[in-house]
């Protein structure tokens, strides 16, 4: 099942309440290519990853990753946040080769 | 996979690591790696390339250990997926934060695999994730606080597949 890279997924609860720390899980479509690996024929495979991961929550950053290639294929990462303002949740996942990739979800409070 | 909210943190790690060696059959598989106990000296330094990333990162600042758990599988089948969770019982308040998690893995081409930075918006200082591996080695779980203290929690995983190249 692949899916084009940078093409990213963020799951948040369903029901959330002012004042909750929530659970955010993220997921990127990204090959995380070490450098280190060569194709079929010999070739060698360029490193080729992720870096650097941003998290703006209302335009705050509230998070910032530094990886490398050593995080697997396919990049999962899930971390919390206390879900204080109705505003969108947003990552931007930058690669080695500097492209940058965003998905967001909005942050919306459950009708009492 | 799909990221699994619903489990526990160490169901994650278990329930991941018994699907990436699905195929054997070893109890081991849904062990977790033995921690460091509070007060248990550090893994010692193995080469001059994780003797550097601590130098970097933290200068000669004491690093303890406790107030961080490390959970990662006894045995890695499968090197290029496995799972970590680190958590810390820090607070994560204005006046005091878990600035940084830190994942340092001993014999990996990088050994600095990662380096979390969060902010107090972030709640718990607490980050899932799966790494590559490409031997047994220690894996180094370092917080560092906005008050400039380090905590730490270690695991020795085996691994049975080659994860890096």
């Amino acid at each position: 099942m692949r899916r084009d890279v940078g093409e990213a997924r963020i799951r948040v609860p369903d029901q959330i309440r002012r004042g909750d720390l929530i659970l955010v899980n993220a997921i990127v479509s990204h090959p995380m290519d070490t450098g280190f690996f060569r194709t079929r024929d010999g070739a060698p495979i360029p490193a080729w990853y992720i870096r650097d991961v941003r998290v703006l929550y209302g335009g705050d950053e509230v998070a910032r990753f530094e990886w490398t290639s050593g995080i697997s294929r396919d990049p999962v990462v899930s971390f919390h946040l206390v879900a204080d303002r109705e505003a969108p949740l947003v990552m931007r996942w930058t690669d080695t080769k500097g492209s940058t990739f965003e998905q967001s979800v909005d942050i919306r409070f459950t009708a009492t | 996979m799909d990221p699994r909210p619903t489990l526990s943190r160490r169901a994650f790690v278990q329930a991941a690591a018994a699907t990436a060696g699905a195929l054997a059959a070893a109890p081991s598989l849904h062990a977790l790696a033995p921690r460091a106990r509070a007060g248990d000296d550090p893994p010692p330094i193995p080469n001059e390339i994780v003797e550097r990333v601590m130098r970097e990162r933290f200068g000669d600042r004491p690093i303890r250990t406790g107030h961080v758990e490390l959970d990662m599988p006894l045995s890695a089948e499968d090197g290029r997926v496995v799972p970590v969770i680190v958590a810390s019982d820090l607070p994560m308040t204005p006046a005091r934060h878990v600035k940084t998690v830190h994942l340092i893995v001993d014999f990996n081409p990088d050994a600095h695999l990662a380096a979390f930075h969060l902010t107090p918006a972030i709640g718990r200082a607490e980050i899932t994730t799966r790494i590559k591996m490409k031997r047994a080695t220690w894996v180094r779980a370092i917080v560092e606080t906005s008050d400039g203290e380090l905590w730490a929690d270690y695991a020795r995983v085996s691994v049975t597949l080659n994860g890096c190249g």
